[in-house]
Protein backbone atom coordinates (compact mmCIF):
# COMPACT_ATOMS: atom_id res chain seq x y z
CA UNK A 1 0.00 0.00 0.00
CA UNK A 2 1.06 3.34 -0.74
CA UNK A 3 1.26 6.93 0.89
CA UNK A 4 -1.68 7.94 -1.76
CA UNK A 5 -3.80 4.64 -1.67
CA UNK A 6 -3.83 5.62 2.17
CA UNK A 7 -5.47 9.42 1.40
CA UNK A 8 -8.15 7.80 -0.75
CA UNK A 9 -9.08 4.90 1.57
CA UNK A 10 -8.58 7.03 4.77
CA UNK A 11 -9.29 10.58 3.16
CA UNK A 12 -6.50 11.98 4.84
CA UNK A 13 -5.79 15.66 3.64
CA UNK A 14 -2.62 15.66 1.34
CA UNK A 15 -0.82 19.14 2.81
CA UNK A 16 2.95 18.80 1.18
CA UNK A 17 3.89 17.87 -2.40
CA UNK A 18 6.01 14.36 -2.03
CA UNK A 19 7.27 11.18 -3.46
CA UNK A 20 4.71 8.11 -3.49
CA UNK A 21 6.01 5.42 -1.35
CA UNK A 22 5.28 2.09 -0.09
CA UNK A 23 4.35 2.08 3.71
CA UNK A 24 5.06 -0.58 5.79
CA UNK A 25 4.11 0.10 9.31
CA UNK A 26 2.65 2.26 11.65
CA UNK A 27 4.38 4.71 15.02
CA UNK A 28 2.13 6.35 16.71
CA UNK A 29 3.84 9.08 19.21
CA UNK A 30 3.58 12.55 20.22
CA UNK A 31 7.71 12.43 21.11
CA UNK A 32 10.08 13.32 18.61
CA UNK A 33 12.94 11.41 20.82
CA UNK A 34 10.78 8.39 20.28
CA UNK A 35 10.52 8.40 16.72
CA UNK A 36 14.33 8.53 16.23
CA UNK A 37 14.30 6.15 18.83
CA UNK A 38 11.63 3.62 17.60
CA UNK A 39 10.12 4.53 13.93
CA UNK A 40 11.44 2.84 11.08
CA UNK A 41 11.91 3.80 7.35
CA UNK A 42 8.64 3.87 5.67
CA UNK A 43 6.37 3.76 8.72
CA UNK A 44 3.40 6.17 8.42
CA UNK A 45 4.20 8.63 12.08
CA UNK A 46 1.07 9.79 13.44
CA UNK A 47 1.51 12.77 16.01
CA UNK A 48 -0.62 15.96 17.37
CA UNK A 49 2.92 18.17 17.12
CA UNK A 50 3.13 20.45 13.74
CA UNK A 51 6.27 22.55 14.85
CA UNK A 52 8.85 22.30 11.64
CA UNK A 53 10.81 20.43 13.51
CA UNK A 54 8.76 17.39 13.25
CA UNK A 55 10.27 17.25 9.47
CA UNK A 56 13.55 16.51 9.90
CA UNK A 57 12.91 14.14 12.63
CA UNK A 58 10.87 12.26 10.09
CA UNK A 59 13.46 12.54 7.37
CA UNK A 60 16.13 11.70 9.67
CA UNK A 61 14.57 8.01 10.18
CA UNK A 62 12.82 8.46 6.54
CA UNK A 63 8.99 7.81 7.79
CA UNK A 64 6.95 7.95 4.47
CA UNK A 65 4.43 9.96 5.90
CA UNK A 66 3.56 12.00 8.79
CA UNK A 67 -0.22 12.20 9.64
CA UNK A 68 -1.27 15.22 11.66
CA UNK A 69 -4.40 14.16 13.59
CA UNK A 70 -7.33 15.75 15.70
CA UNK A 71 -7.82 18.60 12.99
CA UNK A 72 -4.38 20.05 14.02
CA UNK A 73 -3.82 23.56 12.41
CA UNK A 74 -0.09 22.91 10.72
CA UNK A 75 2.05 26.15 10.55
CA UNK A 76 2.65 26.79 6.47
CA UNK A 77 5.94 26.76 7.37
CA UNK A 78 6.23 22.87 8.56
CA UNK A 79 4.01 21.94 4.99
CA UNK A 80 6.79 24.41 2.90
CA UNK A 81 10.25 22.39 4.85
CA UNK A 82 8.18 18.66 4.10
CA UNK A 83 7.41 19.65 0.70
CA UNK A 84 11.02 20.75 0.27
CA UNK A 85 12.05 17.36 1.59
CA UNK A 86 9.51 15.50 -0.64
CA UNK A 87 7.99 14.58 2.65
CA UNK A 88 4.05 13.56 3.11
CA UNK A 89 2.40 16.00 5.87
CA UNK A 90 -1.14 14.57 5.58
CA UNK A 91 -4.11 15.97 8.26
CA UNK A 92 -7.38 14.50 9.28
CA UNK A 93 -10.01 15.45 11.81
CA UNK A 94 -9.95 12.07 13.57
CA UNK A 95 -8.83 11.71 17.20
CA UNK A 96 -5.51 9.38 16.79
CA UNK A 97 -7.24 6.77 18.49
CA UNK A 98 -9.98 6.49 15.90
CA UNK A 99 -7.58 6.87 12.55
CA UNK A 100 -5.59 3.88 14.14
CA UNK A 101 -8.54 1.39 14.32
CA UNK A 102 -9.43 2.49 10.81
CA UNK A 103 -5.53 2.00 9.76
CA UNK A 104 -5.28 -1.25 11.52
CA UNK A 105 -8.09 -2.80 9.93
CA UNK A 106 -6.57 -2.50 6.75
CA UNK A 107 -5.22 -5.84 5.78
CA UNK A 108 -1.92 -4.27 4.66
CA UNK A 109 -1.44 -3.44 8.20
CA UNK A 110 -2.17 -6.54 9.96
CA UNK A 111 0.39 -9.20 11.19
CA UNK B 1 42.16 -2.78 11.37
CA UNK B 2 38.97 -4.36 11.89
CA UNK B 3 37.29 -5.56 8.77
CA UNK B 4 33.91 -5.73 9.41
CA UNK B 5 31.86 -3.13 7.66
CA UNK B 6 29.40 -2.28 11.11
CA UNK B 7 26.04 -2.92 10.97
CA UNK B 8 24.70 -0.22 14.14
CA UNK B 9 22.05 -0.05 15.85
CA UNK B 10 20.94 1.66 18.87
CA UNK B 11 21.47 0.39 22.36
CA UNK B 12 21.53 1.56 25.76
CA UNK B 13 18.53 3.62 25.29
CA UNK B 14 17.42 6.22 28.08
CA UNK B 15 15.08 9.19 27.50
CA UNK B 16 15.39 12.12 29.71
CA UNK B 17 16.17 16.07 29.40
CA UNK B 18 18.96 17.96 27.80
CA UNK B 19 18.98 21.26 30.47
CA UNK B 20 20.18 24.43 28.98
CA UNK B 21 21.33 26.82 31.42
CA UNK B 22 22.92 30.45 31.62
CA UNK B 23 25.22 32.31 33.98
CA UNK B 24 23.42 35.71 34.53
CA UNK B 25 27.39 36.90 35.59
CA UNK B 26 29.14 36.32 32.71
CA UNK B 27 26.42 35.26 30.42
CA UNK B 28 28.33 31.88 29.07
CA UNK B 29 25.54 28.84 28.28
CA UNK B 30 26.08 25.40 29.83
CA UNK B 31 23.95 22.11 28.97
CA UNK B 32 23.95 18.90 30.49
CA UNK B 33 21.81 15.83 30.45
CA UNK B 34 19.39 14.89 33.41
CA UNK B 35 17.26 11.78 33.52
CA UNK B 36 15.33 14.09 35.99
CA UNK B 37 12.62 16.60 34.83
CA UNK B 38 13.88 18.70 37.62
CA UNK B 39 17.43 19.50 37.94
CA UNK B 40 19.05 18.02 41.06
CA UNK B 41 20.96 21.10 41.50
CA UNK B 42 17.58 23.49 41.21
CA UNK B 43 17.10 26.22 38.56
CA UNK B 44 19.24 28.63 40.25
CA UNK B 45 22.58 27.56 41.57
CA UNK B 46 26.06 29.33 42.13
CA UNK B 47 29.13 27.42 40.89
CA UNK B 48 32.10 29.61 41.73
CA UNK B 49 32.14 32.75 40.02
CA UNK B 50 29.06 31.64 38.13
CA UNK B 51 25.20 32.03 38.82
CA UNK B 52 23.24 29.26 36.88
CA UNK B 53 19.91 29.49 35.96
CA UNK B 54 17.78 27.35 33.70
CA UNK B 55 16.34 28.48 30.69
CA UNK B 56 15.21 25.65 28.71
CA UNK B 57 14.27 21.84 29.58
CA UNK B 58 13.81 19.72 26.71
CA UNK B 59 12.67 16.03 26.69
CA UNK B 60 15.39 14.07 24.61
CA UNK B 61 17.44 10.72 25.00
CA UNK B 62 20.67 9.15 24.68
CA UNK B 63 21.62 6.34 23.08
CA UNK B 64 25.06 4.21 22.30
CA UNK B 65 25.42 2.21 18.72
CA UNK B 66 26.27 -1.37 18.79
CA UNK B 67 27.47 -3.47 15.99
CA UNK B 68 24.90 -6.14 15.26
CA UNK B 69 27.91 -8.36 13.39
CA UNK B 70 30.73 -7.59 15.66
CA UNK B 71 29.30 -6.49 19.05
CA UNK B 72 31.83 -3.32 18.87
CA UNK B 73 30.08 -1.05 20.80
CA UNK B 74 30.31 3.38 20.51
CA UNK B 75 29.06 5.53 23.52
CA UNK B 76 27.28 8.71 22.71
CA UNK B 77 26.64 9.83 26.31
CA UNK B 78 28.65 12.93 24.71
CA UNK B 79 26.17 13.89 21.82
CA UNK B 80 23.69 16.42 23.20
CA UNK B 81 21.44 16.32 20.20
CA UNK B 82 20.97 16.99 16.46
CA UNK B 83 20.31 19.92 14.81
CA UNK B 84 18.23 20.68 11.71
CA UNK B 85 19.66 24.12 10.08
CA UNK B 86 17.03 26.55 8.92
CA UNK B 87 19.16 28.73 6.93
CA UNK B 88 19.24 31.87 9.20
CA UNK B 89 22.92 32.77 7.90
CA UNK B 90 23.93 33.10 4.68
CA UNK B 91 27.52 32.88 5.18
CA UNK B 92 27.56 30.48 8.10
CA UNK B 93 29.45 26.89 6.87
CA UNK B 94 26.53 24.57 7.41
CA UNK B 95 24.22 26.63 5.29
CA UNK B 96 26.54 26.60 2.27
CA UNK B 97 27.22 22.98 3.00
CA UNK B 98 23.18 22.48 2.81
CA UNK B 99 22.70 24.31 -0.29
CA UNK B 100 25.41 22.00 -2.16
CA UNK B 101 24.11 18.99 -0.57
CA UNK B 102 20.48 19.58 -1.56
CA UNK B 103 21.30 18.71 -5.03
CA UNK B 104 22.34 15.36 -4.16
CA UNK B 105 19.14 14.61 -2.20
CA UNK B 106 21.82 14.81 0.73
CA UNK B 107 20.39 16.08 4.47
CA UNK B 108 22.53 17.55 6.61
CA UNK B 109 22.09 17.55 10.30
CA UNK B 110 24.68 19.12 13.16
CA UNK B 111 25.71 16.98 15.73
CA UNK B 112 25.99 18.87 18.97
CA UNK B 113 28.27 17.81 22.08
CA UNK B 114 27.47 19.71 24.78
CA UNK B 115 28.75 22.96 26.14
CA UNK B 116 30.20 23.95 29.40
CA UNK B 117 30.80 27.88 29.88
CA UNK B 118 30.24 28.31 26.15
CA UNK B 119 33.39 25.94 25.70
CA UNK B 120 31.78 23.66 23.07
CA UNK B 121 32.89 19.68 23.52
CA UNK B 122 32.47 18.35 19.84
CA UNK B 123 32.23 14.67 19.29
CA UNK B 124 35.23 12.99 17.52
CA UNK B 125 35.36 13.05 13.58
CA UNK B 126 35.12 9.44 13.61
CA UNK B 127 32.03 9.50 15.84
CA UNK B 128 30.50 11.45 13.80
CA UNK B 129 31.02 9.34 10.67
CA UNK B 130 29.37 6.39 12.46
CA UNK B 131 26.20 8.31 13.02
CA UNK B 132 26.70 9.47 9.54
CA UNK B 133 26.03 5.34 8.40
CA UNK B 134 23.95 4.67 11.26
CA UNK B 135 21.31 6.74 9.98
CA UNK B 136 22.29 5.86 6.73
CA UNK B 137 21.93 2.29 7.68
CA UNK B 138 18.28 2.93 8.83
CA UNK B 139 17.09 4.48 5.73
CA UNK B 140 16.32 4.06 1.89
CA UNK B 141 19.54 5.76 0.15
CA UNK B 142 18.29 5.10 -3.22
CA UNK B 143 15.80 7.94 -2.41
CA UNK B 144 17.93 10.48 -0.49
CA UNK B 145 20.86 10.34 2.37
CA UNK B 146 21.82 12.11 5.86
CA UNK B 147 24.87 13.71 6.41
CA UNK B 148 25.93 14.35 10.38
CA UNK B 149 28.47 17.39 10.73
CA UNK B 150 30.22 18.84 13.71
CA UNK B 151 28.77 22.01 15.60
CA UNK B 152 32.34 23.08 15.19
CA UNK B 153 31.39 24.19 11.64
CA UNK B 154 28.87 26.94 13.09
CA UNK B 155 31.12 30.11 13.84
CA UNK B 156 29.32 31.97 16.43
CA UNK B 157 26.52 30.47 18.82
CA UNK B 158 24.92 33.21 19.94
CA UNK B 159 23.37 34.03 16.28
CA UNK B 160 22.38 30.65 15.20
CA UNK B 161 18.72 29.86 14.76
CA UNK B 162 18.63 26.03 14.32
CA UNK B 163 15.75 23.95 15.48
CA UNK B 164 16.98 20.99 17.74
CA UNK B 165 15.13 17.90 17.12
CA UNK B 166 13.76 17.69 20.58
CA UNK B 167 10.71 18.22 22.51
CA UNK B 168 10.36 21.41 24.47
CA UNK B 169 6.46 22.32 26.19
CA UNK B 170 5.45 19.17 26.32
CA UNK B 171 3.55 19.51 29.69
CA UNK B 172 1.67 22.33 28.13
CA UNK B 173 -2.21 21.80 26.46
CA UNK B 174 -1.19 22.95 23.38
CA UNK B 175 2.66 21.78 22.26
CA UNK B 176 4.37 25.25 21.45
CA UNK B 177 4.63 27.01 17.50
CA UNK B 178 7.22 28.70 18.16
CA UNK B 179 11.14 28.13 20.28
CA UNK B 180 13.18 29.81 22.52
CA UNK B 181 16.28 30.79 20.97
CA UNK B 182 18.64 28.94 22.98
CA UNK B 183 22.26 30.49 22.51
Amino acid sequence: MTTKDLIDKLGLRALSTFDDRDVNGVFVSDMMSDVMAGAKSGNLWLTVQTHKSIVPAANLVDVAAIIITSGKQVPQETIDIASKYNIAVLASNLPTFELVGKLYALESFKK
Amino acid sequence: MSECLHQWAMTNVQFGFVVFEKCFHCNSLGTYFSAEDTPILGDKYREGDCYWSRVENAQTFRFDLQCRQCGREEKFGDLMGLLHCTGCLADCEVEAMQKKCEQDRTWILVAFGFIYKDKRQPLPPAKVDILTDYFNQRRDTSRSLIKIVSFDLIKDLSVCRGDFIHDVGMLSLEPPEERKHLF
